[in-house]
């Protein structure tokens, strides 16, 4: 980013000041679920301000086990979506932008690539049900891997794409002309330049899959079988709502992510403004 | 969009794609198969039993769906369905009030980080933790915020002597709740597509403006505002999508009541399907959803076209 025209111009102590509040306000829910989650329930819910430090909270949660399985199924499910987009995304783009296959295949290609991030994954539901039923796949983290696989591959492919595409012709026909084979070219010649839009991929595909709730919750019976998202939603209850509880699974599902989004800023801005579309 | 207007890009293929040798060929339709493969058994197949589905009568007998043709007769029970009906009018009034409200925002962002020195860096960041945080975490944190008996705003406002509210727990405020929570958390999406525009805008434009003397307001209106028009119409298409899509802020905070007032029509397909095990009216309402979104984003994409021109 140039900052070149910003630098032209003068520091305004108006502009500090307002956007150091917007930042305070936008980090609000943030923080007070941060400050609950060492809260015991009768300091939540009394109508008094008094912050007795606990950490009974996170104690509850990880108490039956359950919330750890949860946690277990949630990083299965994010390595293996990871594995399959950077695979797929990375044959499929390469072929899509520097190949040249033949219209028959890459129109149905980007039918698919454009039809999916369009179509609420609700309205596939009934259909994705029939399907993982008869390959005997409900209720498993295997199915939700493949699903959350077929969610983010249209942007894994895409991105993959839009980067391959900066690569000059020639370096492939350099590398065709050394007597390497097409396979060779790709992982030896192309795959190094490309490395910041595998970890745009990689970044951007795990946090998606990691956050995923509505196929986790319809595809699994719950439980110890479910996506850590899911186990969050199921602490809430209707009546009996353990507010510390919750506020404790909040923050440790929210926190890693927050501190991988300060790491890895420029994948997470390159997935967000390029793969927004899939939503 | 930047990624789609790519491969819109790659779709013809240039003049050299003509004398390509045969193994290349071969290697350009392996390496495309799979993503296809994934396509066809996951997309194109269950959108077939969705179809499939929306015209039959599908009981669950033993564990095992027994299908039953009956033509269109879902799609007649799902129209006149009042809840089906009122979903779908939640849901464009959510989509407009989000796209709308995150827009606004995020352009106000996007203009205050651009003149933003000292902050910059930090604003940078913190402004997109929304984003990247699960919807389901997302619902958790506004919870403890707006529960009508232990929020966090309730208490504030108890503590100020002010009265209490029923914020989600209530029909008349619980729409405008989850609008606010789907737009803290997506508002970052349109400011970084916006900041991004904005960084592309000739500096020397803008200098030269104001040595003509026009005043911010009249740069903002007359420069800035023009040369984001592209970014704002691929936003606001995104933002549509994303809107249509909704489904776990809502669920969760809400569930899509109280008394239908927040249901929209992911929440009633779920209910459809999964509670009230009507499969071939969750279906034949799954396909009046895509196709009416069709429909909308023909006639955003239409009208972009035209006012470009």
């Amino acid at each position: 980013m140039s900052d070149a025209q910003t630098a032209g111009t003068k520091r305004n102590l108006g502009v500090e000041i307002t956007l150091g509040v917007v930042l305070v306000l936008s980090i609000i829910p943030i923080a007070f679920t941060t400050l609950l989650a060492f809260l015991p329930n009768r300091a939540i819910v009394s109508s008094s301000w008094d912050f007795p430090f606990w950490l009974g909270n996170f104690e509850r949660v990880f108490k039956d086990g359950i919330f750890i399985a949860q946690i277990g199924n949630s990083l299965l499910i994010v390595l293996g979506t990871v594995a399959i987009c950077l695979v797929i995304g990375t044959l499929s783009g390469y072929s899509l932008s520097r190949l040249h296959p033949p219209r028959w295949i890459t129109i149905p290609a980007l039918v698919i690539a454009g039809f999916i991030p369009l179509i609420p994954p609700m309205t596939l539901l009934p259909g994705l049900y029939v399907l993982l039923s008869d390959l005997g796949l409900i209720g498993g983290v295997g199915g939700l891997v493949l699903v959350n696989a077929f969610l983010n591959l249209p942007f894994a492919v895409l991105l993959m794409s839009s980067y391959f595409s900066t690569i000059p012709e020639e370096l492939r026909e350099a590398g065709i002309m050394d007597g390497a084979s097409e396979l060779t070219v790709l992982l030896r010649i192309m795959l190094p330049v490309v490395r910041p839009g595998i970890a745009a991929v990689g970044v951007f595909t795990a946090i998606m899959a990691w956050n995923e709730f509505q196929m986790g919750l319809t595809l699994t019976s719950g439980g110890a079988t479910a996506p850590v998202t899911v186990g969050i939603a199921g602490l809430l209850q209707p009546f009996a709502v353990t507010w510390g509880e919750l506020a404790a699974a909040g923050t440790l599902a929210a926190i890693p992510i927050i501190v991988m989004s300060i790491f890895a800023n420029r994948q997470i801005v390159a997935g967000l403004t390029a793969g927004a579309i899939k939503g | 969009m930047v990624a789609t207007a790519n491969a819109t890009r790659t779709a013809s293929p240039r003049p050299t794609a003509r004398k390509r040798s045969r193994p290349k060929h071969v290697f350009a339709i392996v390496a495309l198969a799979p993503f296809i493969i994934f396509g066809a058994i996951f997309a194109a197949y269950p959108l077939g039993q969705v179809i499939r589905m929306a015209l039959s009568d599908v009981q669950i007998r033993g564990g095992i769906f027994e299908w039953t043709w009956i033509g269109f007769a879902n799609f007649g029970a799902v129209l006149t369905d009042a809840n089906g009906l009122r979903s779908l009018g939640n849901t464009v009034i959510f989509v407009a009030a989000t796209v709308v409200l995150s827009l606004i925002v995020g352009l106000a962002l996007a203009l205050l980080v651009d003149r933003a020195i000292t902050l910059l860096p930090l604003a940078r960041n913190v402004l997109i933790w929304p984003a990247v945080i699960a919807p389901v975490v997302v619902s958790l944190m506004w919870l403890l915020l707006l529960s009508p008996t232990a929020g966090g705003l309730n208490k504030a406002l108890y503590s100020l002597g002010l009265p209490l509210q029923g914020w989600i727990g209530q029909e008349s405020t619980a729409m405008a709740a989850v609008i606010v929570v789907d737009v803290w958390h997506w508002t970052p999406v349109v400011f970084l597509f916006l900041y991004t525009a904005l960084k592309s805008i000739d500096g020397a434009t803008l200098e030269a403006a104001r040595v003509d003397g026009a005043n911010e307001w009249r740069i903002i209106q007359h420069v800035v505002l023009p040369a984001l028009r592209p970014a704002i119409a691929a936003v606001v298409v995104v933002r549509v999508i994303m809107g249509v899509k909704a489904f776990d802020e809502m669920y969760l905070l809400t569930s899509g009541g109280p008394n239908f007032a927040t249901t929209l029509v992911t929440q009633h397909i779920k209910t459809l399907f999964f509670d009230s095990l009507q499969f071939g009216e969750a279906s034949a309402f799954s396909l009046v959803v895509v196709i009416l979104t069709a429909l909308v984003l023909g006639a955003v994409l239409f009208t972009r076209s035209k006012v470009e021109k």
